[in-house]
């Protein structure tokens, strides 16, 4: 079958229209009578809730509803549904619509009011008296697995949620072997996705016809409308959730519930009138999730030749107040320490554990970064220790191309065993320091030496777990007018969706990818899946739009088969035809075939299996497939000021098959933004109160163009045998080895300092510090 | 957020102290004070606008004296709720005898919470100056008594 | 983030303008640019009852030299200044700074007058006034008065103009030929407000340093500037910035402590001096 469309980089089909400013965001659903609301939130990170009196609020002539928790149904007065759950999560806590009797975080919704517009849904939320008796703050995150000063929630006796141990093999006899045992303490610390669009919620109830629909700024429209079914009472089929254009995911919009993702459905049901919540930016900061902060203590034995004989973690992860995810943070992180080398024996333990702070849940890269700063890291110390070059280190301990599939011996996220379905981790680590100039690096630096500038190179190795199931769906149908309409239950947020799955089925149908229309994220158009999270999303429902298209073209062929009287083997798809091979001038347009494969009177023949050219599949994988990558970079520091600036930065990248590598370069572009960020100028600070002092853009500083440099980008292509598409998943692997590439490049440019990098994100004050208090290196 | 300070009040401490225990001085020279009603015997209620340039705000709370060791350590904690969040903060001082003149050593841990916290870089300079404001203030009422 | 109710006063006239500020005093503020105290607004940390608009006093858009002073009306936006060859070649140190603050789209809309009057502490504008010895223009119904940049910064976001007074013109002074000036500032992103800025100028006759002129922002509540660091400029550019450090004393916050910004200051007074010693003489390095 001639490959077209798939593998081209074409521009995308949804530009145009969002270019031109006529998408569709939460914010621009526009309903008669919609009232506005917004929300009261907890100021302190750790309270008793005495009293909440919103009777000055009620009584503010444009305000229609205020809601406190005693005002909720029963159903919605208990704590929110439990996500993810998992044997060793014993306190599976979650957060509430509105608090009860007790907020766990800064910006926990308190009281929430319904009004005649956003002003004045302020305005009365400043009537609303609340009495709080502040309560010590969890927030130092070993102070709270140690269930100081307080516990989070006072009824399990511990702050710690869950206490999770993996092994394989005996590392202790392992490090007993050890001809070097390396040891160091890592800490990452919070981040947060910035999208640019924050959170948003429009629910409108028609009580004629009893149906509700709710535009939602999620990742996960499906379990939303399945979950607001259950909360509320309704047949599943009588709730449509619509995730519209969405600018920006990243993982913190797959939640369920946010309260808000509740409350506003609620208050349209009571009011009988269409309600809007859109979150502000200062809300944001503390009522969309965070992730990031672990405290590994980690230890890697080698032999004289470097190689890895054992590694071992034992971390704590901040789970925040709640914990609705569950463990998927921590596990994917322990996961991914491995990568693309030969861990024989490995133990990871982690403990999960609750501090006052914002609920954690995926972040791009959800876990990954954490996994291969620490792995590189010690990679890194184990080669110093040895002298061996940094390169050299890694090469010896590689997974080799033909060892695939390669069992790492641990349970995966998706509670599949953790198999490398392929990948040829020595070709991509080669391939990245030949683009980046690798061999050449020592006189490249000395002559920046004698410039008077301080320039590193710094590389990191990673494997990343994607494209997992639990499955998606796809229905594919021709129209008679000719067109193709998609319809998957994926939701879309940026990774062109519209066109990847429109390439696949141009492709199997011989029609223009332009005449391919895809529609995502709308339980009306497509009732079953799961959501776009971890790097899935065009690799399972790509796969299933790719069999759902290879379904329809096969029942194209039988049918027009019988309009022109030839046999089906002797038929091809061309351009929108279906012409006799060798005969072209004998053909009949894709539309006529479904008009034909839909008569109003006649038989049908059995073999069709029903009218129409349409067909619906799934495809569930059976585990993840493995996509890795290297990147390189070259980093300039300022020794006075402590500044850093990238002059150069590799990426070589294996997603297996690309289905449009311009796509692809966006996704690892905004990766390797999202990842520079968080690993120099972002920073959640909190003081010793729990409050978030950087909640704004003016103190959490993401960076902006002048602060990325030009990312060029190489592929690599080692297919997955797991789907029929051969691809890999693509979204995160710009972010998840940035921190560790960085830490190596600091280290490199400042090389006549002993100075070790041990934690992300750094900022400049940071840096001075590290810089002040390092020796000299004897020469 | 720690700040700390030393001031130099001109009366023998004693002359100090005395000023320092009484609430309707410490209500008059205390920036923005608009009220300050007792509610037990170490206990206010107190109603101040305090801010600087366009930031401002009318804050409502408690000012609760802590410690009170005549004529050398004073300790209160006050805490105040307005619409743009709250301000917590405990204050420590302590009088050295310095003959005719007084030494005040000043310490305080300000906590502030809400749309405030996007300030918070901004609050030791606050505190320093407002801290200044009441010193300055007390200075000139031990000056004209 | 919606702001509060406010009234609004659209004033044609400067003394339509006044006249507002006079009537509500301490419960009106200046509108201008925007891009400060509209943050302050949407996040309901400022509640004026009254914003007075002044983008329509036409009478207060000039930028023009005249008596040895760079005049520059309220109105004028920071982007105008920054394109501005006069500013360029008769205070060229105002011409620098200026590209510093914020990004182009902040500086199309924010006023030079509106970073004096709002006078934050890590903000170049008042640092350059400053160091150059600015005059700050000021009306209200009983008259204009004249304020010396040294005395109208007075505290963090704090300045000498009263309540009905509105702030009308900044004026710079021209300084004579053999003078070279500099702004250099460390940030960690580009356009952010300045972990520490150093303002500088350097007299150079005969080759050698005769006068400085040297102001800090980010380094204390208003911008600084140390006749002592400077005479030790005119001797020692390292020595100055040794004084520097051992004199500032700025306030540590979430982005740098105060260690680092005196760490900084050092650093960066060496830098800016050389560079406007490079700029007096033409091109030569300094020794």
């Amino acid at each position: 079958m001639a490959t077209r469309w798939l593998g081209a980089r074409i521009k995308r089909n949804e530009d145009p229209r969002l270019l031109t400013g006529h998408g569709l965001f939460v914010d621009d659903v526009q309903l008669p009578g919609m009232l506005h609301a917004a929300v009261l939130r907890s100021p302190h990170a750790h309270a008793r809730l005495l009293r909440v009196d919103a009777r000055r609020a009620a009584e503010h002539p444009e305000v229609v509803l205020v809601l406190t928790h005693a005002d909720l149904p029963p159903a919605l007065q208990q704590p929110l549904p439990k996500l993810i759950p998992h044997p060793t999560l014993r306190h599976h806590k979650t957060q509430y619509a509105l608090a009860p009797d007790k907020v766990r975080h800064v910006g926990e919704p308190v009281a929430f009011v319904v009004a005649t517009s956003r002003y004045a849904a302020e305005d009365a939320l400043d009537l609303i008296e609340v009495e709080y008796e502040p309560l010590p703050a969890v927030v130092d995150l070993e102070e709270a697995a140690a269930g100081r000063p307080v516990l989070v929630h006072e009824d399990i006796g511990t702050n710690v949620a869950a206490h999770y141990v993996q092994r394989v093999g005996d590392y202790e006899a392992a490090r007993a072997r050890g001809h070097r045992v390396l040891a160091r303490r890592f800490v990452v610390d919070r981040g947060c996705a910035s999208p640019l669009e924050t959170r948003g919620v429009v629910a409108h109830w028609d009580a004629k016809v009893r149906q509700l629909t709710v535009w939602d700024s999620t990742q996960a429209p499906i379990p939303i409308r399945n979950g607001l079914a259950a909360l509320l009472g309704l047949p599943q089929r009588d709730v449509r959730v619509v995730a519209p254009d969405v600018g920006g995911g990243f993982g913190p919009k797959i939640m369920m519930f946010y309260p808000e993702e509740v409350l506003v459905p609620l208050a349209a049901m009571r009011l009988g009138r269409p309600v809007k919540w859109v979150e502000d930016r200062r809300e944001h900061f503390v009522a969309t999730n965070h992730e990031r902060t672990q405290i590994h203590d980690a230890e890697i034995a080698v032999d004289e030749d470097g190689r890895i004989l054992g590694v071992r973690t034992v971390f704590l992860h901040d789970a925040g107040a709640y914990i609705p995810y569950g463990l998927i943070v921590p596990i994917v992180a322990e996961c991914t320490l491995p990568g693309p080398y030969r861990v024989p024996n490995y133990h990871a333990e982690f403990q999960a554990v609750f501090t006052n702070k914002t609920i954690v849940s995926p972040y791009r890269g959800a876990g990954r970064p954490h996994g291969v700063f620490v792995m590189e890291r010690l990679l890194d110390l184990a080669a110093r220790e040895l002298g061996l070059d940094r390169a050299e280190i890694r090469r010896r301990n590689f997974i080799q191309p033909d060892q695939f599939p390669y069992d790492v011996g641990l349970i995966y996220q998706d509670n599949a065993p953790l198999v490398y379905d392929s990948g040829d981790y020595p070709a991509a680590l080669e391939r990245a320091l030949e683009a980046v100039g690798y061999d050449r690096w020592p006189q490249e630096k000395a002559r920046y030496r004698a410039e008077g500038r301080r320039v590193g190179l710094g590389f990191a190795c990673y494997v990343e777990g994607s494209g997992i199931g639990p499955y998606e769906g796809c229905r594919v149908t021709v129209e008679p007018s000719g067109k193709v309409y998609v319809a998957t239950g994926v939701g879309t947020q940026g990774q062109g969706h519209f066109t990847s799955l429109a390439q696949v089925v141009a492709d199997a149908l011989g029609v223009d990818v332009r005449d391919v229309h895809v529609v995502t994220g709308d339980t009306a158009a497509f009732g079953w899946g799961t959501g776009t999270f971890a790097s899935r999303a065009a690799v399972v429902a790509g796969s299933a739009a790719h069999l759902a298209a290879q379904a329809v073209r096969e029942k194209a062929l039988q049918v027009a088969a019988t309009l022109l009287e030839a046999s089906p083997q002797d038929l091809e798809l061309v351009d929108g035809q279906v012409r006799v091979r060798g005969a072209p001038s004998r053909s009949v347009s894709l539309g006529e075939v479904a008009r034909a494969a839909n008569p109003l009177r006649g038989v049908i023949p059995s073999e069709w299996e029903g009218p129409g050219l349409e067909a619906t599949r799934y495809f569930a994988p059976p585990r993840g497939t493995f996509a890795n990558g290297v990147h390189a970079a070259l980093v300039e520091v300022d020794p006075e000021t402590a500044t850093i600036r990238f002059l150069r930065y590799v990426v070589v990248h294996d997603c297996g098959v690309v289905l449009n590598p311009l796509i692809l370069d966006g996704q690892i572009h905004g990766g390797v933004a999202q990842g520079i960020g968080g690993s120099f100028f972002e920073r959640l600070v909190y003081d010793e109160y729990g409050q978030l002092l950087s909640g704004s853009f003016l103190d959490f500083q993401i960076p902006t163009a002048m602060e990325i440099p030009e990312i060029e980008v190489h592929h690599l292509e080692t297919p997955s045998p797991l789907n029929p598409l051969g691809a890999k998943g693509a979204g995160e692997g710009g972010v998840i080895p940035v921190p560790a590439l960085l830490a190596q490049a600091i280290e490199d440019a400042l090389d006549d300092l002993d100075l070790e990098v041990t934690q992300m994100p750094l900022h400049p004050d940071a840096l001075f510090r590290l810089i002040r208090s390092a020796p000299r290196r004897p020469a | 957020m720690r700040i700390e300070g030393t001031h130099t009040l001109h009366a023998p401490r004693d002359r100090v102290w005395a000023l320092l225990d009484d609430p309707q001085s410490l209500a008059r020279c205390t920036p923005g004070m608009q009220e300050l009603r007792p509610l037990g015997p170490e206990e206010f209620e107190a109603v101040l606008s305090i801010g600087i340039a366009a930031v401002r705000g009318t804050y409502k709370g408690k000012l609760r004296i802590t410690e009170r060791t005549p004529p050398e350590r004073y300790a209160v904690q006050v805490e105040g709720t307005s619409g743009a969040g709250f301000v917590r903060a405990v204050g420590l001082l302590e009088l050295v005898d310095r003959g005719p003149q007084t030494e005040v050593r000043w310490s305080g841990d300000v906590q502030v919470g809400g749309a405030l916290t996007i300030g918070s870089r901004m609050i030791p300079g606050i505190a320093r100056m407002l801290a200044g404001q009441f010193f300055q203030c007390l200075d000139e009422q031990l000056r004209n008594a | 983030m919606k702001p509060p109710v406010f009234e609004y006063c659209d004033p044609t006239t400067v003394e339509e303008a006044v006249d507002c500020l006079a009537e509500r005093g301490e419960a009106a503020k200046v509108l201008a640019g925007g891009q400060s105290l509209l943050p302050l607004l949407n996040l309901r940390l400022a509640r004026p009852d009254c914003l007075v608009d002044i983008n329509r006093l036409d009478e207060l858009d000039y930028l023009h030299e005249e008596a040895g002073w760079l005049r520059v009306g309220a109105r004028v936006r920071q982007r105008r200044v920054e394109e501005s060859e006069e500013v360029a070649r008769r205070v060229p140190l105002l011409a620098e700074a200026v590209r510093y603050v914020g990004h182009p789209q902040i500086r199309n809309r924010g006023t030079v007058c509106g970073s004096l009057a709002h006078a934050d502490p890590a903000a170049e504008l008042p640092g350059v006034a400053v160091a150059l010895g600015a005059r700050l223009l000021v009306r209200s119904r009983l008259g204009t008065r004249e304020i010396p940049a040294e005395q109208f910064f007075t505290g963090q976001l704090t300045t000498a103009l009263r309540p009905d007074e509105l702030l009308v013109e900044a004026q710079f002074p021209v300084f004579p030929a053999g003078w070279g000036w500099a702004f250099v500032e460390v940030t960690n992103r580009h356009g952010d407000y300045a972990l520490c800025g150093v303002a500088a100028g350097v007299y150079v006759e005969d080759r050698r340093v005769r006068d400085v002129r040297l102001a800090y922002v980010g380094a204390g509540p208003t911008p600084v500037r140390l006749r002592e660091v400077e005479l030790a400029a005119v001797e020692d550019f390292r020595v100055a910035g040794e004084e520097a450090r051992a004199r500032l004393s700025p306030d540590g916050d979430l982005h740098a402590s105060a260690e680092f910004r005196r760490h900084l200051a050092a650093v960066l007074t060496g830098r800016a001096l050389r560079r406007a010693f490079e700029r007096a003489t033409g091109g030569e390095p300094h020794a």
